[in-house]
């Protein structure tokens, strides 16, 4: 499947349709995101639902696409993107992250074994070019865990699994979405920088939260991990949420605005809001 | 045994909520003293994170009274307020804390009566809650 996705992505650059892709290279068995320019080059173009694309650079704190466009306005990037990838871009367009009027999407779906290993319910792009569309894992067994404790038992799990946290930051230098230049985890109001164990549970409910609204589920938090907290259970629940209070979906349309950005307007929740319990 | 006295940290915004305090202080309503009021200039400025950090620093529960919807002296403050709020209890209650130790309520500055009533509820609600289990992380 990989030839297939060189073949289109070389034809797009001789053709003119694009001025550079954006993918995933192999170099000496090391995956990295990567400029391709040149047809040559698209040789060592490889797919892996292991390595994020689009994570922020630092100190720039900007994603790759829009390093390029800011440099580059009018050269067009073709990007080579998993379902996840897509919704990131999606989401990334709407926070005026990146310009996707100059992006075209190469749209690459995941096979059946890579979606159940990152336990993704919607393993493929909107904008399918290559590859078939497999249907997604839709059960989703760490949430079903959670759910079955009671508040003490869901308490003591993470009070557990919080405590093994290095504060690395790794979670949210592998995010997406996480492109804020002042990071609340790195505020010494909510949290001192260097010392351990984090703030229980205040380190790691400020990227919970401040992902309510922007969670793509990819899953780049729980992979970058380095202690393997389960960090994704939560995320999803609350996309979950999120969407069964407010009827959004992250990642879903550029066009469609966070709840959190707008008032109640002429459909006004209910008074009274259920607790999830 | 000694009685549990709850700490419970107070959001209240200047231009309703607080205002609804003031009256029910000035009609002489009785409340329970276990009570802690911050003056915030709206409940639109409660950040989330302001609650964690209530919860973390000992706190039992945490009120957030705001303008009635409609009522906001900056237009939408409270509507912001309300979404938040109820993603927070949904987060809350997936960490194990109980959501019920977070309350939002609408008071408006004429409603000195209601304020009592609603501080009063919480108060007695808190206190069959228990001791708020973060609390011992922090002491």
């Amino acid at each position: 499947m990989i030839g297939k996705v060189q073949e289109l992505a070389k034809q797009y650059l001789t053709s003119g349709k694009v001025g550079a892709i954006f993918g995933l290279r192999e170099n000496n068995g090391h995956i990295a995101p990567h400029i391709f320019k040149e047809v040559e080059e698209l040789d060592s173009l490889v797919i892996s639902p292991k390595y994020p694309l689009f994570y922020t650079c630092r100190p720039s704190k900007k994603n790759i696409p829009r390093l390029l466009q800011e440099k580059y306005p009018e050269i067009k990037v073709g990007v080579v993107a998993k379902g996840c990838d897509e919704r990131a871009l999606i989401e990334l367009a709407k926070r005026d992250q990146v310009d996707i009027k100059n992006i075209e999407i190469l749209g690459v779906a995941c096979t059946k074994e890579e979606a159940v290993e990152c336990k993704c319910s919607k393993p493929y792009p909107y904008n399918l070019l290559i590859g078939e569309r497999v249907e997604g894992v839709s059960e989703d067994k760490d949430a079903e865990d959670l759910l079955k404790k009671g508040l003490p038992e869901r308490l003591a799990f993470w009070q557990y699994q919080l405590s093994k946290c290095i504060k690395c930051y790794g979670c949210r230098n592998a995010c997406p979405l996480c492109f804020c230049k002042d990071c609340a985890l790195e505020q010494e109001l909510w949290s001192k920088r260097g010392e351990l164990p984090p703030e229980i549970p205040v380190f790691h409910f400020i990227r919970f939260y401040h992902l309510a609204d922007r969670c793509i589920e990819c899953g780049e938090c729980e992979k970058a991990c380095p202690m393997d907290i389960p960090l994704l259970t939560i995320s999803k629940q609350v996309r979950k949420d999120v969407k069964e209070l407010f009827d959004y979906e992250a990642g879903l349309d550029v066009g469609q605005e966070s709840p959190l950005l707008t008032t109640l307007d002429e459909t006004p929740m209910g008074e009274t809001i259920s607790d999830g319990v | 045994m000694k009685e549990f006295t709850p700490k419970i940290i107070g959001f209240c915004c200047n231009w309703c909520a607080y205002a609804g305090a003031d009256l029910a202080g000035v009609s002489r309503l009785q409340m329970p003293p276990d009570f802690r009021m911050i003056r915030v200039m709206c409940s639109g400025t409660i950040d989330p994170l302001f609650v964690m950090e209530a919860f973390q620093k000992g706190a039992d529960g945490v009120f957030i009274g705001g303008c009635h919807i409609g009522d906001c002296h900056y237009q939408s403050g409270n509507h912001r307020t309300k979404k938040r709020v109820a993603i927070l209890k949904r987060i809350l209650s997936y960490l194990g804390i109980n959501p019920r130790r977070v309350r939002l309520e609408w008071v408006s500055a004429a409603e000195g009566q209601k304020f009592a009533q609603v501080v009063t509820d919480f108060i007695v609600e808190i206190k069959k809650l228990g001791p708020s289990p973060l609390r011992r992380l922090d002491v």
